[in-house]
């Protein structure tokens, strides 16, 4: 009882003078959905709804905002990815889960400002000489993708390469070919390409480089949510002081917003 | 030769030694732990779940160790409880169970688990608790959401094994051709292969010889090398025999293939890293599998010849100029199916630490 007065009291102090609590769903508490598992972003432990632990980027980036509102965070996981980007009355406050914007979206949920750009990157196998460094270095490999992604369409549209790709269905596939060296370089979402060779760093060369697609995460809110230019003010903060970037780091193994950009 | 000692579930009955004795034995459980590339069973006593997995969790022995036995459980985890219900068995560990961040690590203790438990009579499959919830992406590519069987951690994914890698040969040259005559003289490529083509075959072979010759391993001919190469002779075995046997030397990351006093062929290779060390001793083929599947580390191994437990000769698609592997001995693809040929089930092969 005196421990839970004495976080009251500290997370008072800790709030900016003038500033008034958020108004959160739960007071005092930043109520944030999940829709686990996502590696690298979310996952961790749920009994129904109730998230016992989590970790990732986006874990780590909610806690850092609930931070610098002065609030304490609390985790529910949302099944349904789609829960997430209905219109309507919701019992979070917000929600993180590699959510693109699109117009269409945006016109049922309000969005923060981005937190990622998830461009395509290109990971290159083991011992590949020279590293790619450009388009047209790529030309010249065997370069892969899944079949029906966006990296299907960079190598055949931008990449157009020499040599005759392969576009496997299945993204295990796709990896698996990288690493018995059928493949010399993939295409594929950067966030997810940093991830895998974070968790396999022995099955795969670096990551070389992006090919920008514009895609770009951000957190969502019920509509006319009065918390959003308070989470943006806190995200600015985030990135300006360099946590986002050593966030990303860490759970990506790479900074995938610093990769150098292929041309 | 450690008795009792077993690879892969369905393989057990073949490999278990029966008992020297038909004295009573106190009753004991199958804790599953790793050697090489697989999943070994070794014996404790007990006859529950909780007792296997509790033997699971304390890990092997020392005498186990120095057989290259391990664990990719971490040390200090602890079970929270067990339950075993309809033949499901309910195990709540600590969150310690999902740390790191390692694929390989973290599928590979789910399949020792899992295995573990499903050994104990009338187990047929485990629901996985951490923490007393259900993990969601602790484990990258296991869904732990329902219970697990032995089948789910063990089989090979839908999936062909990896093909050759498309070749794109450059052109030959006649002095390419003569350090290929002279490295086929010498043992380090069949003399088929000379073709005066460069390639990672040719550079293979250079970093065999300078692995026997304590060069620098970058595989380039430079004057060093040759100046070597125009001296060398073939490699000697470095221990008395006869017969078709084969070494496996960890200092030099080489495998010699010999016949009587002649070293038929030497094979750039590369062995346990360090904490998974290659076992040293004198061992035997056991078992050849020309499509191998790693249990625990999820990954084809064509031309696999198993010499102790889980630790065999197989093709890889990376075999750096040092110690990489899980145990196992890591063969480039174009030297992996003769190997495999020239190695019959009960082919001598000692694992030797110094070969100089």
């Amino acid at each position: 009882m005196r421990m839970l007065a004495a976080a009251v009291a500290i997370a008072a102090l800790a709030l900016p003078a003038g500033a008034a609590t958020p108004p959160t769903k739960t007071p005092g508490a930043l109520t944030v959905a999940l829709e686990m598992p996502s590696a690298g972003f979310q996952v961790g432990v749920v009994r129904g709804r109730t998230v016992i632990l989590a970790r990732g980027l986006e874990v780590d980036l909610a806690a850092q905002v609930a931070k610098r509102l002065g609030l304490r965070v609390r985790f529910v996981n949302e099944p349904a990815f789609s829960k997430l980007v209905t219109a309507g009355p919701k019992d979070w406050d917000l929600a993180i889960a590699q959510i693109s914007v699109t117009p269409e979206r945006a016109r049922r949920v309000d969005f923060s400002t981005p937190y990622l750009e998830a461009d395509q990157g290109v990971l290159v196998r083991v011992g590949v000489k020279p590293v790619p460094r450009s388009i047209a270095a790529l030309r010249k490999l065997v370069v892969c993708a899944q079949r029906g992604t966006t990296g299907e369409a960079i190598v055949t549209n931008r990449i157009n390469p020499t040599r005759k790709p392969l576009f496997p269905a299945d993204l295990s596939v796709l990896l698996y070919d990288l690493f018995a060296k059928r493949c010399d370089a993939v295409v594929f979402d950067a966030p997810t390409l940093a991830v895998l060779r974070r968790e396999a760093p022995d099955r795969y060369g670096p990551l070389v480089g992006r090919i920008p697609t514009r895609e770009r995460y951000a957190i969502a809110f019920e509509k006319g949510s009065p918390l959003r230019t308070r989470v943006n003010a806190a995200l600015r903060a985030i990135a300006r002081d360099g946590t986002l970037a050593r966030l990303r780091q860490r759970w990506l193994g790479a900074d995938t917003a610093r990769l150098p950009v292929l041309r | 030769m450690p008795a009792r000692l077993c690879v892969a579930a369905a393989l057990c009955a073949a490999v278990v030694l029966p008992p020297a004795a038909a004295a009573p034995r106190a009753a004991t459980v199958k804790v599953a732990f790793l050697q090489g590339e697989q999943v070994v069973y070794v014996d404790r006593p007990g006859s529950t779940v909780a007792a296997a997995v509790r033997g699971l969790l304390a890990g092997p022995t020392g005498t186990e160790k120095t057989q290259g036995i391990k664990s990719q459980l971490p040390a200090g985890t602890p079970l929270r409880g067990v339950s075993v219900r309809r033949g499901v068995a309910t195990i709540d560990v600590g969150i310690k169970f999902a740390s790191g961040s390692r694929a390989e690590s973290l599928t590979a203790r789910v399949a020792q688990l899992v295995l573990t438990a499903t050994r104990v009579p009338n187990v047929r499959s485990v629901r996985l608790l951490v923490k007393g919830g259900t993990p969601l992406g602790l484990f990258p590519g296991i869904l732990a959401s329902f219970p697990l069987t032995a089948k789910s951690v063990t089989a090979p994914p839908r999936m062909p094994p990896p093909a050759p890698a498309p070749q794109q040969p450059k052109p030959p040259s006649a002095a390419t051709r003569a350090l290929q005559q002279r490295l086929a003289d010498l043992g380090y490529m069949q003399a088929d292969e000379v073709d005066g083509r460069p390639g990672p075959r040719t550079t293979s072979a250079v970093v065999a010889f300078q692995k026997w010759s304590g060069l620098t391993r970058d595989g380039v001919a430079g004057p060093a090398t040759r100046a070597a190469l125009s001296s060398a002779t073939r490699p000697t075995p470095t221990r008395p025999g006869s017969g078709r046997r084969v070494e496996v030397l960890l200092d030099r990351q080489l495998t010699l293939v010999i016949d009587g006093a002649r070293v038929t062929r030497i094979l750039d290779v590369s062995s346990g890293k360090p904490g998974y060390d290659t076992p040293v001793g004198s061992w035997k083929v056991f078992r050849k599998e020309v499509r191998s599947w790693s249990v625990p580390y999820k990954v084809w191994l064509p031309w696999a010849s198993y010499f102790v437990g889980g630790v065999a000769f197989h093709e890889y698609p990376d075999v750096p100029p040092s110690p990489a592997s899980h145990g196992c001995v890591r063969v480039p693809r174009w030297d992996a199916q003769w190997l495999y040929t020239q190695t019959p089930v009960g082919t001598p092969v000692t694992v030797i630490a110094s070969s100089r």
